[in-house]
């Protein structure tokens, strides 16, 4: 490869690399989806509707209380609650509570380092895990920021399902055994079958139509979830609005005011999820 | 006015030489066979340990999110730091033809092959599935998958068995003359074992010549593999953003924190083996005293590049970074973090009082303690990062369980036991090379010149019958 | 290389998932013999249904694959909930599928309940039954409605008797009557979407609510409205709602009402609104309370009272809400209707205070449950005026204070029977359990409270086949009961599911709109999930009613006050048995699998107490032991013990875990309405012993985000620039 060729073409390369396929300047894309989510800090009463109904739709195990604390839980999608305003007598701003799971990042920082290739990028935008790939070595999960990357420490299936409620088992998605890595997907098994429907049907895959068991669930519609290369979608508006961009390690607003940010995008990791400021009036 | 030492009796008898040697590896005594015993058990409780881990799941080992590497990850590093030593003494001294390494390079070079090979049962021990290990190799696999090139671990997998297969030969290699003449000495089953190992080593000149030739080209081919791979395993970290880790700074540190590692594991041994096996003509204190002003000069390069670090988060202004090197300082692991310190830095002084180098109990304590300070050091680098990262929701303070501390300790075990194999099986002083240092200490300036114009010169057509000199 | 060789043939010689043969692998597949036609293996068919885990009857739609309901999620087309569900709906197949379920029915012969077959219980059954008269017999339920409420009263009146005790533990019992009283509605719909500014006294609407899926639909339309709504929230523990509350002030327990007066006085007296409709002696009440006063006795800075008013005033229409804090203690409807006062001030009622729905049919309509019942329960069992009771959908063993002397109740009570799912306290104590099916795979309906607009009848069907073939629908079980008594009326009807069928061929044309014949219509309303029913609306009044002095006589006695507070996940101790709900972290302290004792760092110093120390919580009553947690958002005089664990029985999840706080409740009733007055309960706290490894176990490794960007928060006035709200 000549220099003026790596030179030329290395942006072009590396914009692949980060918008998870093929780029085309002309915008042209043959990969039809980005999924991006959004959360409305302002909505969320941290209730752990969408931490249940995660467990529900993706076989989570439950582990009890000593496994807990030895910090073996499951929870893809946890809700963290903080306290600011420590200096304060009582905490007159309520609570500030994070809906916080997989990032689904544009450059994750997972993938490059599973030795055997189990964590990739879906062109949908997804940061994929191979379960029967997996081997085990828990790097990913050291490279997570977000430190959502859970860990199979026993076969949670011996205790978490006893006989019948194994019944509730979702089949589209497997029990993962022993010494397997997972993470929140963006509930990828709703998405196939929203594309495979939509296939069959010979249409695209409509705005609305693919809901991530959280999304579905939160009583306060805090959830955005959708296609940002579907203009039209909800989200696509959403991160338009809060002029929120990807591949940036800085968002540089037209009005900075404007509450969209996404957490830790200054480590160059680009997530998928934006996140609303949460408001709060002086009284 | 110092006492001008010699490093060896020049006027030993190369037929004492041998003898001491051999004698090394008679029949053992009862003491040897109670270490064994110890290192047997040592491996049986790893064993167990390692079966209750692969049937129950790691989470016995304490392991949890986010702390989901710990001992077994410090403990590989350990392990391969450690190997640096004999390619330090073996390969580098050679090449700056210090000769006051050949009576212990033996040991050391058979300590780096055995530090490879328990280093390499860690990152098979910490794998979730361990049944499926060989998908890091690269094989044709019907799936068409490869392992990931890009992770440090398949890099890891790559030198590390590059490493220790060179290791390995190099050891062997430098051993052929020596077999020799354990050939010749020895009866019954060990005369058939030297036999084949020897490889038909005669001793004449070609052979000599050829040998010295491959014996520099693997010296030279080790050093950079020995740089490369303790370089490569510091990728295992420096190649991620967890703070504490992300420096550049680190495969340099890592292969300081090696050598000092392996140089004070030679001290350790170095000891060990003068005592019991009476090599005191051998082991002489002159090269105690230089194997630790060396251990003294890597010490202080070692603490320099842990300013560096240090320096670096205090210059960097980076919040997380800021925080771990407070916590590790004033945190839970702070005791780890000040033994570290004042075993790595502190304690080295010791080597250069030279009363206290001479003294072969303290030097004992003493590498024991810098080895204490590497080992905690280690653990120093892979646990406190992952205690506290970036996401505060999941800090958390996480000290190993008994299967881990198992594992860990079976692994000095198994070392042990290779190690106690080796030095009744194999010479652990290398008869020819102290017949060398011998002869060159011996030879008068003139006689130097005229070596040093030999070497050069161009090999004699050899006549059939006329054996070299 | 050596020790890997030796070492791979070790390890294949130990349990190593392999790949299995044929013969090993094969397994039943079981299908069905004729599938309806839509439904696809491999492709999940959606069915319509009602949740039953709280009072609140959200519609849900449950997944059903092969034969099985996998997930629910919430019914869009159900006007409770919307399509979002809660954790608790979504823990309702843990319920469905949980290990514990009571699989045939037990009889208690030589003192130990043992399975019997269902003819033998049937039979014993009758035979109790038809020797009890009138009123000696009583059905003792939680909250019910819909058909399975019609059922349970024609069987009350063909025994005779007038005795149905409602008893839920989550409830506004007290509100209601003030809401009756002032409004002349008992389930107002109240429209938080509406209201620019909430103050709301303890009212946790968006947690332990009767209708918390609703009130959460309305909280998001109330924050992302034109003019972003301000939610205050003024308790003496931090509830799920408080959590969000733009201003949140913890207040001294029992002195809520006196906050609602001294705001009166500020409106009325100060920014001079009208008293139009309030009678002189509360007029005259009020003029006692100034801020001052106010501030001193409720704990509560005066500034930020006066700001509060002011905003009350400008922030035109509002709403003031009060909760069960509020209700709960001897002056409850005083204080509730001192908080309630504030709406008439502010003139919120027909802008936020809408008229309720009201279910044209009041056989079908919502009895609601409180705690008015078990107190009176509690007495007619210890009076021995009970031969036979039925219990069903209420575990009143475990939720009633030992105070009321329940349990010496029950053994007086001839015979007892209990219609339940699980192994509870109650069906434990019974003489007889008849397992009732869950859910999800039973037939019902269930009419929805506090709703506004049009009322609504919720279907739920069941989502699949019984899971275990002795046990039996609720429905079907009473009718079974009522075919003996009124076998005229009831003999038609082959099964509930008949029954059903019957009413709702039953209904009215307005109801079944232009549906073509019972047939669709009946099918209609199984796919919609809810049957919508013109509501019986009038409009509300607004008046003020006359209350005593909202206070207790000793609140300046001291001391610290129990805070028994529920919580939406293990709500009232019900849910106890669910693992997800277990192990989801509670909202506010974040603790899992285990009871504690919020207190405040300052209180917990004086006590000598630490985080995670085994403390106990001594009332004139009793005393529970459990573990401390230092929370600021609690008031200093408050121990907040949430509901939920403390079960002595109940299956493996929740068995032995943690206290119950309910036991050691100060009998003390509310003087207007009778409902216990469960937040009245003094109490002393005692170190015991030092935290342990595994005690008290939370989520989070930090309380603070450490300087990290996480939850940014802005104030509202730069949203009010950038996004015109």
């Amino acid at each position: 490869m000549s220099l003026d060729n790596i030179l030329n073409n290395w942006s072009d390369y590396r914009k692949a690399a980060e918008e998870g396929g093929f780029y085309d300047p002309e915008g042209n894309h043959p990969y039809e989806h980005r999924w991006t989510m959004s959360i409305n800090l302002d909505l969320c009463n941290g209730c752990n509707a969408c931490s249940t109904a995660c467990y529900a739709e993706n076989n989570l195990a439950f582990v009890g209380k000593e496994r807990f604390e030895k910090g073996h839980a499951m929870s893809w999608m946890r809700i963290e609650r903080y306290w600011d305003d420590q200096d304060k007598d009582y905490p007159e701003k309520g609570a500030s509570f994070l809906p916080m799971m997989c990032q689904q990042c544009g450059a994750a920082t997972c993938e490059p380092v599973c030795p055997v290739a189990a964590t990739y990028h879906t062109p949908d935008g997804l940061n994929a895990q191979v379960y029967n790939r997996c081997i085990g070595s828990r790097y990913c999960s050291n490279n997570c920021p977000y430190r959502v990357r859970y860990f199979n420490f026993y076969s949670y299936y011996d205790d978490a399902w006893p006989e019948p409620m194994q019944q509730q088992l979702n089949p589209d998605i497997t029990v993962r055994d022993k010494g397997v890595m997972e993470k929140c997907t963006f509930c990828v098994q709703r998405i196939r079958s929203a594309k495979d429907k939509a296939q069959m049907e010979d249409r695209p895959v409509r705005d609305g139509e693919v809901m991530p068991a959280c999304a579905q669930s939160c009583p306060t519609s805090a959830i955005v979830f959708g296609d940002t290369l579907d203009e039209n979608s909800a989200i696509s508006k959403l991160w338009k609005k809060h002029q929120v961009k990807r591949n940036v390690t800085q968002q540089h607003k037209e009005n900075p005011e404007l509450r969209g940010y996404r957490i830790f995008e200054e480590l160059n990791v680009d997530p998928s999820v934006m996140y609303l400021e949460r408001v709060r009036e002086e009284v | 006015m110092m006492v001008n030492e010699k490093d060896i009796n020049e006027q030993i008898a190369w037929a004492k030489i041998n003898t001491d040697v051999l004698r090394s590896m008679e029949n053992p005594r009862k003491s040897y066979w109670v270490a064994v015993a110890v290192c047997l058990a040592m491996v049986a409780c790893a064993m167990l340990a390692e079966y209750i881990q692969y049937t129950v799941g790691m989470g016995v080992s304490n392991l949890n999110n986010p702390h989901m590497w710990d001992m077994y990850i410090a403990t590989f590093v350990f392990w391969i730091g450690m190997s640096h030593s004999g390619t330090l003494l073996s390969a580098i001294l050679h090449l700056l033809h210090a000769d006051w390494r050949k009576p212990i390079y033996r040991f050391a070079e058979a300590m780096t092959t055995f530090s490879l090979l328990t280093a390499g049962l860690f990152p098979i021990i910490h794998l979730g599935r361990v049944w499926n290990m060989y998908w890091v190799l690269p094989y044709v696999s019907d799936r068409g998958i490869w392992p990931n090139f890009r992770s440090p671990l398949v890099w890891d997998a790559f030198a590390i068995s590059t490493y220790l297969s060179a290791s390995m030969l190099f050891l062997f290699i430098g051993m052929i003359p020596d077999l020799a003449i354990c050939r010749d000495n020895t009866t019954g089953w060990r005369k058939k074992l030297y036999t084949a190992l020897s490889l038909g080593w005669e001793g004449n000149d070609r052979q000599w010549r050829n040998f010295r030739k491959v014996y520099l080209l693997m010296a030279c081919f080790l050093i950079p593999l020995a740089v490369s791979v303790h370089s490569i395993v510091s990728a295992d970290f420096a190649m991620s953003i967890m703070p504490g880790w992300h420096v550049t700074s680190f495969p340099p540190y890592f292969v300081a924190g090696a050598l000092y590692s392996g140089c004070a594991a030679i001290i350790t041994l170095f000891i060990m083996l003068r005592y019991f096996f009476r090599f005191e003509e051998y082991m002489t204190l002159p090269i105690m005293e230089k194997t630790a002003k060396l251990t003294f000069a890597i010490a202080m390069v070692w603490t320099y590049l842990n300013l560096i670090e240090f320096a670096s988060v205090w210059y960097g202004h980076d919040m997380y970074n800021k925080e771990l090197l407070i916590a590790k300082a004033t945190g839970p692991y702070a005791w780890v973090f000040w033994t570290m310190l004042f075993c790595g830095s502190v304690v080295p002084f010791a080597l250069a009082i030279r009363k206290l180098r001479r003294h072969m109990p303290t030097m004992f304590v003493v590498s024991i303690l810098l080895n204490v300070g590497m080992f905690f050091e280690r653990w120093m680098i892979v646990a406190p990062t992952l205690s506290l990262s970036h996401e505060p929701w999941q800090w958390d303070v996480m000290w190993g369980s008994i299967v881990q501390w198992a594992l860990v300790f079976g692994s000095f075990g198994w070392f042990g036991l290779l190690f106690l194999v080796f030095v009744k099986v194999f010479p652990s002083v290398s008869m020819y090379e102290v017949k060398e240092m011998v002869f060159h200490r011996n030879m008068t300036a003139g006689q130097r010149d005229v070596l040093r114009m030999t070497d050069h010169a161009k090999p004699v057509k050899q006549t059939p019958g006329v054996e070299g000199a | 290389m050596m020790g890997w060789g030796g070492a791979g043939t070790l390890l294949a010689g130990c349990d190593m998932p392999s790949t299995v043969t044929l013969e090993e692998g094969r397994e039943e597949v079981i299908s069905y013999l004729s599938p309806e036609e839509y439904v696809i293996p491999g492709v999940g068919v959606w069915y319509a249904s009602t949740c039953t885990q709280c009072a609140a009857g959200c519609g849900i739609h449950g997944r059903v694959r092969e034969g099985r309901v996998l997930k629910l999620e919430g019914n869009p087309v159900s006007p409770v909930n919307k399509g979002k569900l809660c954790q608790m709906g979504q823990a309702g197949v843990q319920g469905h599928y949980n290990p514990d379920r009571i699989t045939t029915p037990l009889l208690r012969s030589g003192g130990s309940l043992s399975p019997v077959s269902w003819e033998k219980a049937e039979q014993v059954l009758a035979e109790k039954l038809g020797g009890v008269k009138g009123d000696r017999f009583a059905w003792f339920t939680g909250s019910i409605s819909g058909h399975q409420l019609s059922l349970v009263s024609s069987h009350l009146d063909a025994m005779g008797s007038t005795n149905h005790f409602v008893h839920e533990v989550v409830n506004n019992s007290v509100a209601q009557s003030v809401y009756a009283d002032m409004f002349g509605d008992d389930a107002p719909r109240l429209r938080i979407d509406k209201a620019k500014m909430v103050l709301s006294f303890g009212a946790d609407f968006m947690g332990a609510s009767e209708s918390p899926l609703l009130y959460s639909g309305d909280y998001s339309r109330f924050r992302t409205a034109e003019t972003r709504g301000l939610l205050v929230q003024v308790e003496p523990k931090m509830s799920l709602t408080g959590g969000s509350a733009d201003l949140w002030m913890p207040i001294r327990p029992g002195t809520e009402g006196v906050l609602a007066l001294g705001i009166a006085n500020l409106l009325l007296n100060k920014l001079k609104m009208s008293d139009a409709g309030i009678p002189a002696d509360v007029r005259e009440m009020i003029n006692k309370y100034d801020v001052t006063s106010v501030a001193r006795i409720t704990g509560v800075a005066g500034h930020r009272i006066q700001r509060v008013a002011a905003l009350l005033q400008e922030r035109s229409p509002s709403l003031v809400l009060a909760g069960a804090t509020v209700e709960g203690h001897t002056h409850g409807y005083a204080s509730t209707a001192a908080v309630m006062m504030i709406n008439h001030i502010l003139g919120n009622v027909g802008k936020t205070i809408e008229p309720g729905a009201r279910v044209p049919f009041p056989q079908l309509a919502a009895k609601r449950g409180g705690t008015a019942d078990l107190a009176a329960f509690a007495e007619a069992a210890k009076g021995q005026q009970l031969d036979v009771v039925i219990f069903h959908g209420s575990n009143p063993a475990y939720t009633a204070p030992a105070s009321l002397g329940l349990d010496d109740g029950l053994a007086n009570i001839g015979f007892k029977v209990a219609i339940a799912q699980f192994p509870d306290e109650t069906a434990m104590a019974a003489d007889l359990v008849l397992p009732v099916a869950s859910y999800l795979e039973d037939w019902g309906t269930l009419a929805p409270a506090f709703l506004g607009g049009e009322a609504a009848l919720q279907v739920q069907q069941p989502l699949m086949e019984k899971l275990h073939a002795e046990t039996r629908g609720f429905g079907d079980i009473v009718l079974a009961l009522l075919k003996q008594r009124k076998a005229a009326d009831f003999d038609k009807f082959e099964d509930y599911y008949g029954y059903l069928r019957n009413a709702f061929a039953a209904l009215p044309a307005s109801v079944k709109g232009g549906a073509d014949s019972d047939e669709a219509f009946w099918n209609g309303a199984l796919q919609a999930g809810v049957v919508m029913l013109p509501a019986d609306t009038a409009p509300l009044r607004s008046t003020v009613v006359a209350f005593s002095e909202p206070r207790e006589a000793d609140d300046a006695a001291g001391g610290l006050m129990l805070i028994p507070s529920p919580r939406m996940g293990l709500w009232d101790g019900r849910h106890a048995n669910l693992p997800w709900l277990q192990e989801a972290p509670d909202q506010i302290s974040k603790v899992v699998w285990d009871s504690w004792a919020e207190i405040h760092p300052e209180t917990a110093q004086k006590n000598g107490i630490s985080q995670g120390d085994l403390i106990s919580v001594r009332s004139a009553h009793g005393e529970i032991r459990t573990r401390a947690v230092l929370l600021k958002s609690v008031h200093r005089d408050v121990v907040a013990v949430p509901l939920g664990q403390g079960h002595e029985v109940y299956g493996r999840y929740a068995e032995g875990i943690g206290a119950n706080p309910l036991k050691i409740i100060d009998p003390a009733r509310d003087a207007k309405t009778g409902e216990l007055a469960m937040y009245a309960t003094r109490v002393s706290i005692k170190h015991v012993a030092g935290p342990e490894q595994f005690g008290l176990v939370k989520a989070g490794g930090s309380d603070t985000q450490a300087g990290r960007k996480l939850v940014v928060t802005v104030s509202a006035k730069q949203l009010r620039r950038t996004e015109g709200a």
